[in-house]
């Protein structure tokens, strides 16, 4: 019985400690490795000449540590046309596919020297680290592939970016060393909330997190357009042709006034 | 350089780009009396517009450049505006037959190919006839026979009288210079609506030619008539497109416009001055030079093997 007992307590002490373990090593990498994070502004205001911004971010990284930072954007259902060929030779969007709970913006800047080390699926960071949280309609389509070359049409438009050797570091001081780096905010990056994420790695290993929300919304003329468009957009189509039918008939008199009225 | 923000199109855009991408398409529309849609939206689309917003703000575009257009035309005496009805009605019914018929090949799944087809066999074959018959009238002129595109189009009204006598509701179009049954330019409308309404534009590219060859009209009578008829169906389209899609982009479509409303009526005095066979034959070129790019476009791999949905 007390060599039963005795086991009992041991296996129990032991599934204890085995409890405790990560979260005695997180709160010690924690203090150790700790990173912060800070945004020169966290909103971005979208008015009449804007064409896209950059954004000054800043923080502290425990000396040892890199660090990578993350933007991501709006978690969104994506509806495309995969390409094929009709007839045997003709290039056609042929069949409809749709990819779920995707990014609408995927930004990662990475320390110079490092940044092979720091994107990969193990941290959760790069393009094939997302790849497990989307779903692809129909299933029968070919995921990995179809992914692929969506990334390849948005970072076309530069909402999604591997911006290697961007971070930079500053001189350590008291065990952590500061880091710098200018976010490109792209022009096709549009209103919404997004999330700049900085991560602490060491050796492989994520020690530590620091989150922080950014926002880009429509002022001035763009948010008077954007709401006239999608609240009145019967008023809006006829104000739209009102103007367009004004302009002409002014530039007509205009041109009339120049050859002579008659 | 001063780039302005396109709330509609989620997107920032160069000011002088997009003035003087309007002004080369209204130059286009004031000589030749096309929309010009079947350019301007895949040229907006190069510079990163999504194809629906770039459709659709190009039609309030030609709006306010057709309205300039017309109304040059209107003073030099080039628009028949009883003709000019006749092809609107048809149009707009044409259309809507035209757009029930896309759902209904989408639904079986083979409108892609179709639109893709129409379009290739469309521009190749009026722009290849507009050439080739453009060609043939330079030439004649070249060897001194003084056969100019006006007596050459009374010609061949003569010998079309016997087959449009016989339809009914026959009616003198004046400006066009030809009598004919109401049922002719009301058909041919219909058969363009139906057409513009697949290949999703404004069908200007269409009309043209069908006035000149079918209807036999002077040149110049029908680039104003074409404007006459496009300004209506752009109103339409515009109001539709706000409506029901939220895809008229209002900055875009200003922008274009200041440059297209200037280039229509600089294009409308170039008209006046050129020749009716090189007005054709420069109009054939265009429309030749973009069914080459579309079918170089449907042959060659893509660099990118998915589109996002919305656009043709």
């Amino acid at each position: 019985m007390s060599l039963m007992r005795l086991v009992k307590i041991t296996i129990a002490s032991f599934l204890g400690a085995l409890l405790l373990v990560p979260f005695l090593e997180c709160s010690a990498d924690a203090a150790m490795g700790d990173v912060s994070l800070e945004l020169a502004q966290d909103t971005i205001e979208i008015s009449t000449f804007y064409n896209g911004t950059t954004l000054e971010v800043s923080g502290d990284v425990a000396v040892d540590d890199d660090v990578v930072l993350l933007v991501s954007g709006p978690r969104e259902e994506v509806h495309l046309k995969e390409k094929g060929k009709v007839a045997g030779f003709l290039w056609m969007n042929k069949k409809d596919v749709i990819l779920e709970n995707t990014p609408a913006v995927y930004m990662v800047y990475t320390p110079e020297g490092s940044s092979e080390k720091l994107v990969s699926t193990d941290l959760g960071t790069g393009y094939q680290a997302l790849l497990s949280d989307i779903s692809i309609m129909p299933e029968s389509a070919d995921k990995a592939f179809i992914f692929e070359e969506y990334v390849k049409l948005m970072e076309q438009s530069g909402v999604y970016a591997v911006h290697a050797a961007s971070v930079q570091y500053g001189t350590p001081e008291n065990g952590m060393k500061s880091f710098k780096v200018v976010l490109v905010i792209p022009s096709k990056m549009k209103a919404g909330t997004y999330s700049v994420e900085a991560i602490a790695v060491k050796g492989g290993v994520v020690i530590d997190r620091a989150q922080s929300g950014l926002i880009l919304k429509l002022s001035g003329l763009p948010a008077v357009i954007s709401s006239l468009a999608y609240e009145r957009p019967l008023l809006f189509g006829f104000m739209a042709v009102f103007i367009a039918i004004a302009t002409g008939l002014l530039i007509g008199v205009v041109f009339r006034g120049g050859g002579g009225a008659h | 350089m001063l780039h302005m923000y396109l709330p509609i199109a989620g997107n920032s855009v160069n000011v002088f780009l997009i003035l003087g991408l309007g002004g080369f398409v209204g130059l286009l529309s004031g000589i030749f009396g096309v929309g010009g849609g079947f350019l301007m939206t895949p040229l907006l689309m190069m510079f990163g517009i999504p194809p629906t917003v770039a459709a659709a703000s190009d039609s309030n575009q030609i709006v306010g450049a057709s309205t300039s257009g017309t109304l040059a035309h209107m003073r030099l005496g080039n628009v028949d505006v009883p003709m000019g009805l006749m092809l609107l009605i048809g149009g707009v019914g044409g259309g809507t037959v035209g757009v029930q018929l896309i759902k209904l090949l989408r639904a079986m799944g083979n409108a892609d190919f179709l639109i893709a087809i129409t379009y290739v066999i469309m521009l190749g074959g009026v722009g290849g006839y507009m050439f080739w018959e453009s060609l043939q009238g330079l030439k004649k002129d070249k060897q001194g026979i003084a056969v100019t595109a006006q007596v050459e189009e009374k010609e061949s009204v003569k010998g079309g009288k016997t087959f449009l006598q016989r339809l009914p509701m026959q009616y003198k179009f004046e400006k066009s210079g030809c009598e004919v049954s109401m049922l002719m330019p009301l058909s041919i409308g219909v058969l363009v609506g139906i057409l513009a309404a697949i290949m999703g534009v404004g069908g200007g590219f269409i009309m043209v030619p069908v006035m000149v060859y079918l209807l036999r009209m002077p040149m110049h009578v029908v680039v104003g008539t074409s404007l006459f008829q496009i300004l209506f169906t752009c109103i339409n389209v515009t109001i539709m497109q706000s409506y029901s899609n939220h895809t008229v982009d209002f900055v875009l479509a200003v922008l274009l416009l200041l440059g297209s409303t200037i280039g229509a009526q600089a294009g409308t005095a170039v008209s006046k001055r050129l020749k009716a066979d090189q007005l054709k034959i420069m109009l054939a070129s265009l429309v030749l030079l973009v069914c080459v790019k579309m079918t170089a476009g449907l042959l060659m791999t893509p660099a990118i093997m998915v589109a996002l949905k919305g656009g043709h």
